[in-house]
């Protein structure tokens, strides 16, 4: 009894911290970090003689000796709007979308799912040198973005894309980026898929994972706060990212410093070949949340309304209250880890087919659009032929273009170029004119 | 909770006085009597603790730049950090301990001066320091981090390496972390032993788009770090801990700028080239006065000052002159920073040299504790490398 009681504590807290959050709701555009944080100032003492005094935790004593027992058997719920089907469960969870935005919503899904196909069968081609998918993840991407202002700084982690796309980076990017020609903003630096956008507010990815969190993530979300911006930082990462060192780091900082920070986790299922069995033993990412003291959820990600009425009102609250949350979609990652992944290695095919076929982000809000009535077949037909063509095109595109000029190897290290550097960048030059014949120089601007 | 705080400050306080005030307690002052026999007035010397290796050597007073004022190392630094902080109303300091002024004193006053939103602490983590450090600086607000000692950098190696020093490159220049700088006592104190007294400015010497800056003294400190935080790259500042209080000079009230990437030759001398940075400085001009009075050479006496990117060109303009080349640092031998100079030295200046390029450094070991004394290059050890290269 006494253990359901500790147990319901800690995971009734953040059912009821939100309450008590409400309550103690902070002027929107507060710079104080002189109150100490509401949550800490609601336990109250009886009026026993020998009550705990210590710094470190606000709580009773009890006096029989109880282990709390992690609840991994019934986790945290996982709140959906839709049922498979696409239908809605609870109407007054209906956010109400206008038409046109769920529109959008369903033609950046379906866009990026088309991009995606595209890439991979390229890199498989060898015409680009690696990609990643974003099959199974677009509810994700898109209910996410759609709740934020198109000024919320985003850091990602690389399956994001849906993002950047939903803020309509244009396919031209997306390509000229896995090309690495001289239209890539990133100067043709990185490998494919590590996109970035400041006109966005999209942070420029990379590989290593996690560190996004802290850095990325906390900082900027503290600078914003400072600045009394009205942003929120949103941060995606994965489950597996989420055992990172740097996980930890960003949500105790986020926590203890007051950041106003959207931790969005896509748990997909699976790192690489590492499934979550073997990622963690506890309930998941969204139950460390309370641990840190952070208002926590977890959502079904394949449902692009939950992922949106849950994204939309921590957005509201974090900015409003200056505390960090931290939604945990629940998905599955249908593709491979990535081109040098092969994933029938360590998983079934019945496996990966059941959430092609039977719990797909795109075909639940299909079917929530033909039960409205504003998607038929036909329409389905005519989107399918017009996006595959604009992929296509701006495939083409990409591919035509020259590579950037091999000076530009050396500008960006520091914000001036040191003497040491310009003297290695002229030392390529002069190799190059005796040497030239043995580089690719035709395929790259002078 | 309050008042628990500000007991454990001043206990902070009191363990991080430094090597003279610790030496002090050491010896007995304060201690009832009969409680432990004070070791004999004229004391064997093994049991003795030792004096410092170096003599700290104050450069004359600057003029200017105005109004000067006597501080050390650490006052230094503060002045540096009141001068950022007024300045700048984005700029923050964050850090383990910096909100009550710091285990080394180096942020004292400033919460109070400036409020609880822009100096304050962060949980015990360093790599969520310098992550979090990176990402203020991201969105352009200046980000003063602080790591408690150099020895602790190495959980924030990534963040530093992998995301830091890379931003701007892997961007195309769309995103960068130039307004974050992150301080950090460094090198030998006595009895830091292997975790408080490391030199780690090698390991970062290989990585491109750092910079990596070390003052002598505290008029190098205030105008470097002032540098360093309005630098638009990422830069990490060691501070000398053994100079927080023994440097003392005048060093001027107002903002000043000491340029990164020059190196300054403090004395000038024909025969032998001495470069250095922080504390070592203070040994190899010790060393070039005994060269000049025990062996009638002169020698020039080069401050690094920046380990990256570092000033190829005043060195080896000194080396064609003397053509030798002396390089010293606590931080061990293998792949130590001398290693670097030396390297770039013989292929610039081969012809000019007339005896091998010397490196007297620490052991490759682990910084001991009661073999500093046996582990530290000091000057006997640089005096009698430079006997040699003059014989050779």
């Amino acid at each position: 009894m006494a253990v359901a009681a500790a147990a319901a504590r800690v995971w009734g807290s953040s059912r009821g911290l939100g309450r008590v959050g409400l309550l103690l709701l902070r002027q929107p555009g507060a710079r104080g970090l002189a109150r100490s944080h509401p949550q800490r100032q609601q336990q109250h003492f009886s009026s026993l003689d020998d009550k705990p005094q210590f710094p470190g935790a606000s709580a009773e004593f009890i006096d029989r000796l109880e282990f709390i027992q992690p609840n991994v058997i019934s986790g945290i719920p996982i709140y959906r709007v839709m049922d498979r089907q696409g239908q809605i469960i609870n109407p007054s969870e209906d956010p109400h979308l206008p038409q046109e935005k769920v529109l959008k919503f369903y033609k950046t899904m379906t866009l990026l799912n088309t991009m995606d196909r595209i890439l991979y069968e390229s890199q498989r081609q060898g015409r680009i040198s690696f990609y990643m998918t974003n099959y199974g993840e677009e509810g994700t991407h898109v209910g996410s973005a759609a709740a934020l202002d198109n000024t919320d700084l985003v850091f990602g982690q690389y399956r994001e894309a849906g993002v950047l796309m939903y803020r309509n980076y244009p396919l031209e990017l997306f390509m000229a980026q896995c090309y690495g020609n001289v239209s890539d903003l990133g100067k043709g630096r990185q490998m494919p898929v590590h996109y970035g956008c400041r006109e966005r507010h999209f942070v420029t990815i990379s590989s290593p994972l996690a560190t996004q969190i802290p850095q990325a993530a906390v900082g900027a979300a503290y600078a914003a706060k400072r600045a009394n911006a009205n942003r929120v930082v949103i941060c995606y990462f994965g489950e597996g990212a989420a055992s990172e060192g740097d996980a930890h780091a960003g949500f105790n900082f986020a926590a203890t410093l007051e950041c106003p920070i959207i931790f969005f986790c896509r748990n997909n299922g699976y790192a690489i070949s590492t499934p979550t069995s073997e990622q963690y033993r506890g309930d998941g990412i969204a139950a460390r949340g309370p641990g840190y003291g952070i208002l926590s959820i977890r959502v079904d990600g394949n449902d692009v309304f939950a992922v949106y009425n849950a994204t939309k009102e921590a957005r509201r609250r974090a900015v409003a209250e200056n505390q960090p949350f931290l939604i945990e979609a629940m998905t599955y990652r249908i593709g491979h880890h990535s081109t040098s992944d092969d994933s029938s290695a360590y998983r079934s095919v019945d496996e990966v087919n059941y959430w092609d076929k039977q719990d797909h982000p795109i075909s639940r809000l299909r079917h929530y659009l033909q039960s409205c009535g504003w998607w038929g077949d036909e329409q389905e037909k005519a989107w399918r032929k017009q996006s595959r063509k604009k992929v296509m095109e701006a495939f083409e595109q990409a591919e035509r273009k020259l590579k950037p000029s091999p000076n530009l190897l050396f500008s960006d290290v520091y914000q001036e170029m040191p003497t040491q550097l310009r003297k290695q960048q002229e030392s390529l030059a002069r190799h190059l004119q005796t040497y030239g014949e043995h580089y690719p120089l035709d395929h790259f601007e002078k | 909770m309050a008042a628990t705080a500000a007991t454990a400050g001043r206990l902070l306080r009191l363990r991080a006085a430094g090597a003279e005030g610790h030496w002090r307690r050491l010896r007995g002052a304060g201690l009832p009597r009969g409680f432990l026999q004070p070791a004999s007035a004229d004391g064997d010397a093994a049991q003795r603790r030792q004096v410092a290796h170096f003599t700290f050597q104050p450069d004359p007073e600057p003029l200017e730049y105005g109004q000067t004022q006597k501080m050390n190392l650490f006052q230094a630094v503060t002045s540096a950090l009141d001068n950022s902080l007024a300045k700048d109303p984005t700029a923050v300091i964050f850090g383990e301990d910096v909100a009550f002024g710091g285990v080394f004193r180096c942020t004292v006053g400033l919460r109070d001066k400036y409020g609880k939103d822009r100096v304050f602490n962060t949980p015990l983590c360093e790599q969520g320091i310098v992550g979090f450090g990176i990402g203020i600086a991201v969105t352009g607000a200046t980000a003063i981090a602080e790591i408690q000692f150099a020895d602790y950098i190495f959980p924030a190696f990534d963040q530093i390496v992998n995301e830091a020093a890379k931003y701007r490159y892997r961007s195309g220049d769309l995103f960068n972390c130039g307004s974050l700088t992150i301080r950090s006592p460094w090198g030998c104190v006595g009895h830091g032993a292997l975790y408080h007294s490391q030199s780690p400015e090698a390991f970062f010497a290989h990585c491109p788009g750092i910079k990596v800056v070390i003052p002598r003294s505290p008029f190098q400190a205030k105008g470097l770090l002032l540098s360093c935080i309005e630098d638009k790259n990422p830069c990490i500042f060691f501070e000398p801990k053994i100079l927080y209080r023994a440097a003392v000079e005048q060093v001027p009230i107002e903002p000043y700028n000491i340029p990164l990437s020059q190196a300054e030759v403090i004395q000038e001398g024909s025969d032998v080239t001495l470069v250095a940075w922080g504390t070592q400085v203070h040994v190899i001009r010790e060393v070039a006065s005994m060269a000049q009075e025990k062996l009638g050479v002169s020698c020039e006496v080069i401050d690094l000052r920046t380990i990256i990117p570092w000033d190829v060109d005043t060195v080896c303009k000194s080396v064609i002159k003397t053509g030798r080349l002396l390089v010293s640092h606590e931080a061990p031998l293998t792949g130590g920073f001398a290693s670097e100079i030396s390297s770039t030295v013989q292929e610039e200046c081969f012809l000019n040299l007339e005896a091998p390029i010397s490196r007297v450094c620490g052991y490759d070991t682990p910084f001991p504790h009661i073999f500093e004394p046996f582990y530290i290059p000091d000057k006997w050890k640089c005096y009698d490398a430079l006997r040699k290269m003059i014989n050779y």
